[in-house]
């Protein structure tokens, strides 16, 4: 029978690695493109999810219960990506070789659902557009494009209000659809 | 604001399910028969569909064996001393706890200062400043007594005896 | 609830708030002053101590009198700026003016008259709440004491 998240985190609290690790195993993936969708480029992405489960060893004892793991692994995600960002010193150039890459790897995986020239446009100038959002605007979308969470959840993650969250997902759309408005 | 306006701001709820039962209901009734705010879904929903695919394929690419090799390895790697001092600074003070510690800082602050100024309990400095006297040609004496701090001044009667009845003298005055 | 009560900016509110209440509070005038006038007679032909006095007996002490009798306790409402006469015995009048209060001590100008003498005329700042003894007029036998108080209002 699969443990639950708490039932897991119980057992790390008491020691178990291998509890920890069925914890990394089960979100590695969207802890990664949350904060992928957050970072610039992949290698700087998988370096903090991997820095966010090491944090989150260190502190697994400290977690209460009072909400959900996913959300706690996700604050500890964003604010860590938040602050690899404000430390990052790569220069533009970086930046679209890291897009190239991008798609390269879907070329590579041999599966482009986007196969149409205006989809890829779309995609080109999707990674420019939301990497023009601030760090806090970029967490709102990513969240709740990727895990469909409620708005209540998104503020808890990010530490503020319902009505913030709201707000700043307005504005993000709203500046998405102006910088996409040709590709859309 | 139009109609249309007032609904295309409400879309994004919508769609992500926020809205309460009665305004989702309108939203997507007027949605279903406009194209203008048809086409607003769309642009939505593209937008949403595009990002979330594009972070999908490249989160499918990440293998598990080679990410836990390595979060194993930061766990069993004993770290410098000043990054451990600077990994707790962070935890200890971290933005929302720094940002209410200021205020109860400003509000300690304000608490001492109130304080010195208004003693609450203890002793207050009941001691008067004078600033001028004016006893007429009178003597006068002027006091401290620093067991209850308090000021005196003690008018001496005029020698002519102008205080009331001549027989009723006082005393010359406190033997200080 | 709890949390919304911690939220910073709320409290970054409150607390610039209360900043403000503070320097208002510390630098504003009060409206009036509560003057209270307590005459005493102090004499030296017995021993007796005036049990009403108990409460300013250190400071009578200080005066080295045989004894102390209350004869009189007014209290008045004056306003700033304004001042009321206190009735003395023995035809005296005590009148007092606030000037100001300012890092919680008031400033009263302050004059004794005998009929329409003036005695003395005086100029003090005491702490809100605080007192003063002025002293010295004969009055049946003994001296009056007065203690001049203030609170502000």
């Amino acid at each position: 029978m699969e443990l639950s998240d708490w039932q897991l985190v119980e057992k790390c609290q008491a020691g178990d690695a291998d509890a920890f690790q069925e914890l990394v195993s089960r979100y590695h993936q969207k802890v990664f493109m949350v904060i992928l969708g957050l970072m610039r480029n992949r290698e700087d992405a998988l370096e903090v999810a991997q820095e966010t489960f090491f944090r989150a060893f260190r502190k697994i004892k400290s977690f209460q219960g009072g909400s959900s793991f996913y959300t706690w692994i996700y604050r500890i995600a964003v604010n860590n990506a938040i602050d690899a960002q404000r430390k990052q010193k790569r220069n533009p150039l970086d930046f679209h070789e890291s897009m190239d890459g991008l798609f390269e790897a879907r070329n590579e995986v041999g599966k482009d659902p986007f196969s149409d020239v205006h989809d890829r446009e779309l995609r080109e100038n999707m990674t420019k557009a939301i990497n023009e959002l601030t760090p806090e605007h970029k967490a709102v979308i990513v969240l709740r494009t990727i895990e469909g969470m409620s708005y209540k959840d998104i503020g808890e993650i990010l530490g503020c209000s319902e009505g913030t969250v709201m707000s700043r997902l307005h504005y993000a759309r709203k500046k998405l659809q102006d910088k996409l408005s040709d590709f859309l | 604001m139009s109609q249309c306006e007032t609904i295309q701001e409400s879309i994004g709820r919508w769609l992500d399910g926020e809205l309460p039962a009665t305004d989702s209901e309108a939203v997507r009734s007027h949605v279903a028969g406009c194209a203008d705010c048809g086409a607003a879904r769309q642009r939505l929903e593209k937008i949403q569909l595009t990002l979330g695919s594009m972070l999908s394929a490249e989160a499918s690419r990440l293998e598990f064996s080679p990410f836990w090799r390595e979060v194993q390895r930061r766990i069993d790697e004993k770290r410098p001393w000043h990054e451990e001092l600077i990994d707790w600074c962070r935890s200890t003070f971290s933005a929302p706890r720094l940002a209410w510690a200021v205020p109860a800082a400003i509000m300690l602050v304000l608490g001492f200062l109130s304080l010195a100024k208004w003693p609450v309990g203890g002793e207050t400095n009941n001691y008067a400043s004078v600033e001028s006297i004016d006893a007429y040609g009178r003597n006068v004496a002027l006091l401290r007594d620093d067991k209850t701090k308090t000021t005196i001044i003690w008018l001496y009667q005029n020698p002519e005896g102008e205080n009331e009845n001549v027989e009723e003298t006082a005393k010359p005055g406190p033997a200080f | 609830m709890l949390k919304k009560l911690l939220n910073p900016v709320l409290l970054f509110s409150l607390a610039f708030l209360a900043v403000a209440g503070w320097l208002s509070a510390a630098e504003n005038t009060p409206q009036a002053v509560q003057v209270t006038i307590r005459t005493i007679l102090a004499g030296d032909k017995s021993d007796e101590f005036d049990p009403k006095l108990k409460g300013m007996e250190q400071q009578l002490k200080a005066l080295n009198h045989r004894s102390y009798r209350a004869l009189k306790d007014e209290t008045q409402t004056v306003p700033w700026q304004g001042s009321k006469a206190f009735e003395i015995p023995g035809g005296r009048s005590l009148t007092i003016a606030p000037q100001e209060f300012q890092d919680n001590r008031i400033g009263l100008k302050v004059r004794l008259t005998h009929g329409d003498k003036p005695l003395i005329d005086t100029t003090v700042k005491i702490a809100n709440k605080g007192n003063f003894i002025l002293g010295g007029p004969a009055h049946e036998g003994g001296s009056l004491v007065l203690s001049i108080s203030a609170a502000v209002q």
